[in-house]
């Protein structure tokens, strides 16, 4: 049966695909309810991921288009779809890929006077996200000549994308028999880097009575930036040296971060409880291999005036041209820095309330021992998760109603209705199997476009394989 | 074990992954992409005044005044594979009582006439300025000769002219570049 366990998570992992963890939120999966609330409720006394198996998660989300909406097979030719989309997008609506790979996982419960949980490991996290430069692709798709007088905004163009590794350490105590509180100190080393994210300033082509020629071309207050990281010394590396060089940041040899997680358990009663949790608290101070790239500056560009000057024999005419691209470069520099920088992460905030019914799991009914005197589990929970994450134009938010049930100690599915920027229909639904200690879990949301994928905003997959002993 | 639970396990997920596809798409279209942006930009402009038109040191006319520019981003390899047309859109502004001849001669790097665009311009007064537009669109295979060149030659020719000429010859243009960018 574990060998089974074994093809079919590999099976798993290699289709699945999915920011928003609600599924795992306050779920019977140890490790990853712990990595998503610090203060949650452990009722084991140790787990261990299996190596680069314990966790897998991927989403990719776009807010306002589906693959369908461009790539459908219908007859319409793709450059309409493509102008009818550039159409209906904002300058908000965002591309997001996340994800996450579990190394290292483990936790163990520490006896004594005052009994703790600690845990820790490590994770490999891909995270990117991107505006829609909504007028940068208007001037890119169509140009400026159905659109004279429109100021084209630089503040469209806000990405972000980093690559890192987090190493982790964390301790959970109940505090009380109503409070369970942990935190948990993590420690960055990013690999890569790259983001735009403060840019302003605009570009507009204008008819105006009495300017020297046709139109006037002004960019306006201009002040773009690209910030960057561990890329130029990658550069002219051969496959293998780039690869030896990734490793070597991931072992903690990149520029590196600190942040905290933190969260809390409020049991009410028998039935009701409150989590929360803030995660991600923390910043990248980006100090080596950094490259910043910065434009700055206002620009009238009305063509090149000639001015028709006596000109001796053999004299040469005026560089009308080369004037024009001096004037630009010195009212518009563009300027590379090898400047530190510091960068906060995307900071999330996940609360929820929960309230368990029905009867209690397996036979003895009463106190499981083994939990500090906390009560046993019913087979029915419901409840309503908050969940945020700060992004460059500010807070993504996701409202989820859940319900989970639990069939013995073997198996626990949880089911989920959640909604978010990407969509108002995000059915979702994890399935937990406990097999004597070995714990598999499957967790997938958008389950109404499961069928065809490329009608789905986003898709949300994840898989992961734990031993846990109780 | 419960087995039962294990197989319904199994059951379920199978289902969610195995149902899992692209349906009705077609990805190929992606070499369909065209992008056709139109760009509106200036060009060159100038205030010719009727003195220009005399050598007043020796007394002599100047029936001829020409001026040059490079316009170096015409002849880039890059531009020439995207542009498949242009219109070039001039406006004079005369306050000259003489007509002008006015031609625009796009050169290659050694002076080679790459492609010549001619137009007149009518008479007018300082009391009444007379407009005269010339439009000259360009396609594909004469914007190609076009984008051989690396700068203009501007020159404009005066009929006749004396000392007490007066006012002003007033030019400004624009071009519409009409791009294609595809895979």
């Amino acid at each position: 049966m574990k060998k089974l366990l074994f093809i079919y998570l590999a099976f798993g992992l290699s289709v699945a695909v999915s920011q928003n963890k609600q599924l795992l939120y306050n779920w019977e999966v140890t490790p990853q309810t712990l990595m998503l609330n610090p203060g949650a409720l452990v009722t084991n006394q140790f787990h261990a991921g299996i190596p680069l198996a314990s966790q897998f998660h991927i989403n990719v989300g776009s807010s306002g288009v589906s693959v369908f909406d461009i790539f459908a097979d219908d007859g319409v030719d793709i450059n309409t779809k493509i102008s009818n989309t550039i159409s209906r997008l904002s300058s908000r609506d965002f591309f997001t890929v996340n994800q996450q790979l579990d190394v290292l996982n483990f936790g163990w419960l520490s006896k004594g006077l005052e009994p703790m949980y600690f845990s820790g490991g490590m994770y490999q996290e891909l995270d990117a996200i991107a505006y829609f430069p909504k007028d940068i692709a208007i001037l890119a798709w169509e140009g400026n000549r159905e659109y004279i007088g429109k100021a084209y905004d630089f503040n469209d163009i806000s990405a972000r994308a980093d690559l890192l590794t987090v190493y982790h350490f964390g301790v959970n105590k109940q505090v009380s028999k109503k409070l369970t509180a942990g935190v948990r100190l993590k420690l960055y080393s990013s690999l890569i880097s790259v983001s735009s994210t403060r840019n302003k300033g605009a570009f507009k082509t204008t008819v105006r009575e009495g300017s020297a020629n046709i139109y006037e071309h002004t960019v306006t207050d201009l002040d773009v930036e690209v910030r960057t990281s561990g890329f130029i010394s990658l550069d002219g590396l051969e496959q293998s040296q780039v690869r030896k060089k990734l490793l070597g940041r991931a072992l903690l040899g990149g520029n590196l971060g600190i942040g905290i997680d933190a969260g809390i358990t409020y049991q009410f009663d028998n039935e009701l409880s409150l989590t929360a949790s803030v995660l991600d608290l923390g910043a990248i101070f980006h100090t080596k291999d950094t490259e910043l790239y910065k434009a700055k500056g206002d620009y009238t560009l009305d063509g090149i005036e000639l001015i028709f000057p006596e000109l001796e024999n053999g004299e040469p005419t005026i560089p009308y041209y080369d004037n024009l691209e001096d004037d630009i470069t010195r009212e518009i520099p563009v300027d590379t820095l090898n400047t530190g920088y510091t960068q906060l992460r995307p900071t999330k905030i996940n609360a929820a309330l929960h309230y368990d019914f029905g009867r209690f799991v397996g036979d003895n009914g009463g106190c499981n021992c083994k939990n500090n005197g906390t009560k046993q589990k019913r087979v029915s929970q419901a409840g309503v998760q908050y969940y945020s994450i700060f992004r460059p134009r500010g807070l993504q938010l996701a409202g989820t109603l859940y319900y989970t049930r639990r069939f013995g100690n073997t198996l626990s599915i949880k089911t989920t209705y959640t909604l978010d920027s990407y969509s108002a229909k995000n059915i979702g639904a994890g399935m937990f199997l406990n097999i004597a200690g070995v714990n598999l879990f499957l967790a997938a949301d958008n389950l109404l476009q499961m069928s065809n994928l490329a009608k789905a905003n986003s898709v949300s997959l994840q898989v992961g394989l734990n031993y846990i002993l109780n | 074990m419960d087995l039962k639970t294990a197989k319904l396990f199994f059951l379920l997920t199978s289902m969610l992954l195995c149902v899992s596809c692209f349906d009705g798409t077609d990805f190929d279209q992606a070499n369909e992409v065209v992008l056709t942006p139109e760009i509106e930009l200036d060009l060159i402009y100038f205030n010719l005044e009727a003195s220009n038109f005399y050598d007043y040191a020796n007394n002599t006319e100047v029936l001829v005044v020409e001026d040059t520019t490079d316009l170096d981003f015409l002849g880039g390899s890059d531009i020439n594979d995207i542009l498949k047309g242009a219109d070039f859109f001039f406006k004079f502004t005369n306050s000259i009582a003489r007509g002008f001849n006015v031609s625009f001669d796009f050169l290659s790097q050694d002076n080679v006439s790459k492609y010549l665009m001619q137009t007149t311009v009518a008479p007018g007064s300082e009391d009444n300025p007379v407009v005269s537009y010339f439009v000259q669109s360009l396609d594909e295979l004469q914007i190609k000769e076009l984008t051989k060149a690396k700068k203009v030659l501007v020159t404009v020719t005066i009929p006749s002219s004396s000392q007490d000429l007066t006012g002003v010859l007033n030019l400004q243009s624009k071009t519409t570049y009409y791009l294609q960018i595809e895979q």
